[in-house]
């Protein structure tokens, strides 16, 4: 199951700083285990983010991005308790959406 | 929509690296790549996912017992993580040991939760195929200090006998290496590779390495590793064999660098090459 | 002893230095005796992984104890004339040279040796499997000058052989003091390669070609 990511989201003038910390393994299909077997591919392929509702980003991701990985996103004309929502897909079909409400920074 | 948005996905680790091997110019000094790489890490710190993980594993009904661990005395009471990490190793009754944080969980998810000793402790390093609890666990109970200094005593008897251990172990020279601690780590500003040393026998220096040092997210692990990790690792470096996890060698050391520590401002999980 | 005297008051000191506090509020700690007794046996404990050959590195020899004091012990300074004429002594005993008798070897082979930080690494009580071990150099010293990625816990070896020539009389010295560090400066930082078998006679040899040939990139610019 998929573990909440961990989402800050700082009001700097009227541009919202998000930045989004990831749990996922994000396999390249590259890597041998221990016992020396290839493991499988498993990644996030799409992630998106909507503040209010409205998209502000949809990107198609890939295994190149790391393992953990760090997202960030500036939105601007964000005010103070506006809704953020970060959700993303994986190749085996995980998904994960959280939300925060924009802080002031 | 008024809205213009820039986004970046940032493979972190490798922004960090490439920053670490860039050319070097005659004003910037090599380590000078690494501290920014390492300041960037810092703001962002996927340790955090560690500590919430953490939390959900010390809160959760667990093991053969099916008992969380919020009954687990870490010498501030039962449940009490609040603190811990400040005054850890210390003495505790129960066991007539001086424990660390790690020796300290293991008791209590033998104890209360009915885990076999050895499942945990063969599962004590994550590796890329499996997370490992205890780095989650000793990542919440860090944190969970944050903001409070280092406060090691030595009141009982077998805390000032671990701490005088710990003090003859990080000078004992030995292995085909000859190393001790001290060899490494007894003079300030010095380098192994391009890896910064700190200079355990400095007090400020000691601060700032156990209350922001350990635990720590290693990118180049992309896992937080503990101080129990630390020192099997420098063991392993020092060509000596396998330093048993939690064991009275270990807490001897810890001890009496935690102690060399007292003052320094805890910042937990922290951000390791 | 004078110099053991020494040795100890200065341990005392220092342990005022770091421990004051507790000193004048509690009890006293142990003895260095009790110490060395409590802490040997901690040492024994830990290890319980490997062969016993594997396990035995942990154990001092007599050369290891005597650079073990506490509050550090790099250089001649803490010792007794003494102590440290018999360190020397032990150390020099203890060197052997290639069978060839060449001291010095193939630069290029030294190039390869003293960049590679690896061998004799234990993993669940097994060494790490690899034909050779590395001469673990570039981890300490800066040789090549062009190369960045070189710690400083040792002194700059850059133009080392620029600077001394390349001598039978020079490599015979830098022979020597890579196979065992301590005949020159008992207690030194530096690991006695040579006598700990860390480092073959031959191995040794292409270091030095490596610090002291005119052609090898320490001494090229």
């Amino acid at each position: 199951m998929a573990e909440p990511m961990k989402i800050r989201a700082l009001l700097k003038g009227d541009v919202a700083d998000i930045r989004v910390l990831v749990a996922h393994s994000m396999e390249t299909g590259q890597r041998r285990d221990a016992a020396g077997n290839l493991v499988a591919a498993h990644f996030i392929h799409s992630m998106t983010v909507t503040h209010n509702g409205k998209p502000v980003y949809d990107g198609q991701w890939s295994q190149a991005v790391s393992r953990n990985p760090v997202f960030a996103v500036r939105i601007k004309g964000a005010r103070v308790g506006d809704k953020v929502v970060v959700s993303w897909t994986d190749n085996k079909n995980d998904k994960r959406t959280d939300e925060v409400s924009v802080a002031a920074g | 929509m008024n809205l213009s948005s820039r986004a970046a996905a940032i493979c972190a680790f490798a922004l960090a690296l490439a920053t670490g091997s860039g050319p070097v110019t005659a004003q910037s000094k090599p380590e000078d790549g690494l501290a920014l790489g390492r300041k960037m890490l810092a703001e962002d710190n996927p340790g955090d996912l560690w500590v919430e993980r953490g939390q959900r594993l010390f809160t959760a009904k667990r093991g053969p017992k099916n008992a969380s661990l919020e009954k687990c005395d870490l010498g501030m009471g039962p449940g009490v993580v609040k603190g811990a990490f400040a005054q850890l190793p210390r003495y505790f009754a129960d066991t007539d040991k001086v424990q660390d944080l790690e020796s300290r969980l293991l008791t209590c998810m033998v104890e209360l939760q009915g885990f076999k000793r050895e499942d945990i402790i063969r599962t004590r390093f994550g590796t890329l195929d499996r997370d490992s609890d205890m780095e989650a666990l000793v990542s919440y109970v860090g944190a969970a200090s944050n903001g409070l200094r280092m406060n090691v005593r030595l009141t009982h008897a077998k805390e000032r006998e671990m701490y005088k251990a710990g003090e003859y172990a990080f000078y004992r020279r030995s292995g085909p290496l000859d190393f001790a601690c001290v060899t490494c780590h007894g003079e300030s500003g010095k380098r192994i590779r391009l890896q910064d040393l700190p200079n355990m026998t400095k007090a400020e220096e000691m601060r700032e390495v156990v209350a922001t040092g350990w635990p720590a997210y290693r990118g180049t692990h992309s896992t937080v590793r503990t101080m129990q990790h630390r020192l099997y690792d420098c063991f392993w470096q020092m060509r000596l064999p396998d330093l048993g996890f939690a064991s009275d060698l270990s807490v001897a050391l810890t001890a009496y660098l935690n102690y060399s520590a007292n003052g320094g401002e805890i910042k937990l999980p922290g951000v390791r090459r | 002893m004078k110099g053991v005297s020494q040795f100890m008051s200065r341990a005392a000191a220092s342990v005022v230095g770091l421990a004051g506090l507790v000193i004048a509020g509690c009890a006293a700690f142990p003895d260095a005796e009790t110490t060395a007794k409590n802490t040997e046996q901690m040492v024994t404990d830990a290890h319980t992984l490997g062969a016993p050959a594997l396990i035995r590195r942990s154990v001092q020899d007599t050369s290891q104890r005597a650079c073990s004091m506490i509050g550090g012990s790099e250089g001649s300074a803490k010792l007794s004339q003494e102590q440290a004429a018999s360190l020397v002594k032990t150390a020099r005993d203890s060197i052997q040279y290639p069978a060839s008798g060449k001291l010095s070897g193939d630069w290029k082979t030294g190039a390869q040796l003293v960049t590679d930080g690896r061998g004799q690494r234990i993993v669940n009580g097994q060494v790490e499997k690899l034909p050779g071990n590395g001469a673990l150099c570039t981890n300490c010293h800066a040789m090549d000058p062009t190369e960045v990625n070189a710690g400083d816990v040792g002194p700059s070896l850059v133009a080392y052989g620029k600077q001394r020539g390349n001598s039978e009389a020079v490599a015979r010295y830098t022979y020597e003091r890579i196979y065992n560090a301590w005949a020159f400066m008992p207690c030194s930082n530096m690991p006695r390669l040579g006598t700990n078998g860390f480092l073959t006679p031959e191995q040794i040899a292409h270091v030095v070609a490596y610090l002291i040939d005119a052609g090898s990139p320490v001494n090229r610019q």
